[in-house]
């Protein structure tokens, strides 16, 4: 039962440590520049500032699910298990931003419109896009069978990468006919290029992040090939 | 509903940031520690120790 | 024809799976039953105030579906775990959609029945008055049921083989049917308090497209998801 490619599940190739460290760098200087330079928005004040973690914290979120889904596909495709692996890496960090672009969304909220949680369209999308992260995780963590576990969560991921839009809309329109206004956080572009380099920032570190994680995963899973080769008595060169 | 300043916003700013920082140290360090322990199981395991 | 035996697998199917249960009618019934205590749960928590009540009505039926649906879905696929028959009819060469396909079908029926008996009960309870637009309201239960269905049916063969099954479910199918649940819950109300000429069709066509979407979706999927 165990999947083809189970005796290429080597060790796997490390993140280079210059991806870390330029990672590193560059989110501490996109961090320090936005902050320190940007100005006041007329209608946010400096809250604004907040949306230099917000923004790309959403968009590391909705990139690891983008990773999720795409490495599921892959893995329903060829049943390679490093492509099980990368989607369960993506989704632990994904999930793990989502929370913070939760938490940061209500932050910038309560000041704002008075309340923590107002069933905006774009938080409360957020709130189900966790809700199914979690969903995803804790399917893995309840299955033990790795052929198993993985093409059930590809399949769960697959499944809820779909929604995701549909939630969105859903949520968007539920909003109209009660006819709410949404208040867009409408930005005047100057804010625009400093957006862009945290979200490119953010996003460096989040790829090292998952690398590490499934870096983690592909040594466990080797040591447990390894522990099995060496329990069926065989020469393992 | 009024400039963000009129309910406080800095404080708000502040804790946004540093709620991000401490999550982005921990995910860190876990993604550091658990690549590490995993590693040494590997290492243990293909020298033909067993670990359970 | 390939074709022609599929269709006959899909009706043994169901009528295995339908028959099993009304030899035991305590499924169906208890099932019915919970659906019917959910209400009432509903009932006290929102009532006793006549306007609370109905305008809570679309929200508490569809949850009410939802809930009592859910164990429809486990317990489907709990007549082959017990038997091991799910080995033995995986060994048949023939096509899992086929499966698939006779579980939903049964399962619709199944939900079917128990909303005819949950929206009576609902009228009463929660002082509904019928509306004009009572066609398209079944149409609207009707597609809502659909999607609750294909999803419920497909996450199900997945929890009910897993250690976790109670909580599995739910907290794998709730998530994924909100845009159901938000439209089917929404085009109740709207037809229920006798406006919206306009966003009638908006509606069906939604829960219409979202019911297609998953439909191919877990069509496709449950091969995958089944044969492991």
């Amino acid at each position: 039962m165990s999947p083809a490619s189970a005796d290429s599940l080597g060790p796997p190739k490390p993140a280079p440590a210059w991806l870390g460290w330029l990672s590193l760098l560059f989110f501490l200087f996109t961090q320090a520049y936005a902050v320190l330079t940007s100005p006041a928005d007329e209608s946010m004040g400096h809250l604004q500032k907040i949306l230099y973690v917000h923004v790309p914290s959403a968009w590391v979120t909705f990139g690891a699910f983008g990773v999720v889904l795409v490495a599921s596909l892959l893995f329903l495709w060829r049943g390679d298990e490093r492509s099980d692996l990368l989607a369960a890496s993506s989704a632990e960090v994904g999930s793990m931003f989502c929370g913070l672009t939760l938490v940061q969304g209500m932050l910038w909220g309560r000041p704002t419109w008075g309340v923590w949680w107002s069933w905006d369209a774009r938080l409360t999308s957020t709130l189900v896009l966790f809700l199914i992260f979690v969903g995803y995780l804790a399917l893995r963590s309840f299955v033990e069978d790795p052929q198993r576990r993985g093409q059930w969560s590809a399949a769960v991921g697959i499944l809820g990468a779909i929604n995701v839009p549909i939630v969105w809309m859903s949520v968007r329109w539920w909003r109209t006919l009660h006819q709410i206004q949404s208040n867009p956080k409408a930005v005047s572009p100057i804010y625009l290029r400093g957006w862009i380099l945290n979200v490119i920032a953010f996003t460096l570190i989040a790829i090292w992040l998952i690398w590490r994680r499934y870096e983690a995963a592909r040594f466990e899973r080797a040591a447990e090939h390894a522990a099995q080769a060496a329990a069926l008595g065989g020469n393992n060169g | 509903m009024g400039s963000g300043l009129e309910h406080g916003g800095i404080e708000f700013v502040v804790a946004a940031y540093a709620i991000t920082y401490v999550v982005l140290v921990a995910m860190l360090a876990r993604a550091i520690g658990a690549r590490r322990r995993a590693r040494a199981e590997y290492d243990s395991a293909s020298k033909g120790e067993f670990r359970t | 024809m390939a074709f022609r035996d599929d269709v006959r697998r899909i009706r043994a199917i169901v009528w295995k799976d339908l028959t099993t249960e009304r030899r035991s009618k305590a499924g169906f019934n208890s099932v019915a039953s919970l659906g019917v205590t959910i209400l009432v749960l509903f009932g006290l928590a929102l009532g006793p105030a006549n306007d609370m009540l109905q305008a809570a009505a679309p929200g508490a039926l569809w949850l009410a579906v939802l809930f009592a649906g859910v164990l429809a879905f486990n317990r489907s696929y709990q007549v082959e775990l017990d038997g091991g028959a799910l080995e033995a009819l995986l060994l048949y060469p023939g096509a899992r959609w086929a499966i698939f396909a006779g579980k939903l079908i049964a399962n619709l029926i199944f939900v079917t029945l128990m909303l005819v008996i949950v929206v009576a009960v609902g009228i009463v309870l929660f002082q509904v008055t019928i509306p004009p637009k009572w066609p398209q309201i079944l149409l609207v239960l009707m597609l809502g049921v659909v999607g609750i269905v294909a999803l419920g049916t497909f996450y199900a063969a997945m929890s009910s083989r897993s250690r976790a099954r109670e909580v599995l479910l739910p907290l794998l199918l709730y998530p994924m049917l909100i845009p159901v649940m938000l439209a089917a819950m929404e085009a109740t109300k709207a037809f229920l308090s006798g406006n919206a000429l306009i966003e009638a069709g908006a509606f069906i066509q939604m829960l219409t497209l979202f019911d297609v979407i998953f439909l191919v979706a877990t069509f496709l999927a449950f091969e995958y998801v089944i044969e492991v």
